[in-house]
């Protein structure tokens, strides 16, 4: 695992798992790469993975509110942060439009349905990366709050 | 446990949205830090919330460009 293993260890999403469990939710984990400007997910499109940011960066940004304006970003995003969380946990559309903004940004990906199937046989491993993911939710809140976006 | 310190950047004196990432150490004034393509100089750092294990969090207020401090 090498590489990964470093680079997820610095992830949030990980902290506090067994070796076990650690090797177990990094299994699940698929490699995508993008340049600078692709889009990676779409407000209101179906969502069903979570992302790591492993190298680079991505913008998340939300469509315009009001008329005659355009999508308002609402964040920069870089190394062992996570998205797409929220359409894993309610299963809604994607909140957020979240493009690369770096050549050679890579993310790794986690399926929705090997993620449940993983929390609902490893229940502790469930409740760390559910922590996990509500801390790094209050940690964007936070970061907004103190942004005013 | 090597520490790890995730950041809250936030950009003054520009529309900018601000960024959120880890680092391996913590960010200090005057230090040079690059969000995206850009360079910016850290104005002001300080902790966000308790840490919890090896991670820290905090919060740090930059500007753009790299020149001296005013």
């Amino acid at each position: 695992m090498g590489d990964l293993e470093t680079v997820l260890k610095q992830a949030e999403l990980f902290e506090g798992l067994s070796p076990e469990e650690f090797l177990a939710l990094s299994s699940l984990c698929r490699e995508k790469r993008y340049r600078a400007n692709e889009t990676i997910t779409r407000q209101g499109a179906e969502g069903d993975s979570l992302f790591v940011v492993c190298e680079g960066f991505v913008e998340v940004s939300l469509s315009a509110i009001e008329p005659d304006t355009g999508p308002r970003a609402v964040v920069h995003l870089g190394r062992g942060q996570i998205f797409g969380e929220m359409a894993l946990v309610d299963q809604g559309p994607r909140s957020a439009t979240v493009r690369s903004i770096t050549d050679d940004t890579v993310v790794q990906v986690i399926d929705h349905e090997a993620f449940t199937a993983l929390c609902e046989k490893y229940h502790h491993l469930g409740y760390i990366v559910m922590r996990n993911m509500a801390a790094d939710l209050s940690f964007k809140l936070r970061h907004r709050n103190l942004t005013g976006r | 446990m090597t520490p790890i310190y995730k950041v809250s950047y936030v950009v003054r004196g520009e529309d900018h949205p601000g960024a959120i990432l880890n680092m391996e150490h913590a960010p200090r004034v005057g230090e040079h830090v690059h969000i995206g393509e850009r360079e910016f100089t850290v104005v002001e750092v300080q902790e966000l919330i308790p840490p919890r294990d090896e991670f820290h969090f905090l919060h740090a207020t930059v500007r753009a460009g790299s020149g001296p401090l005013r």
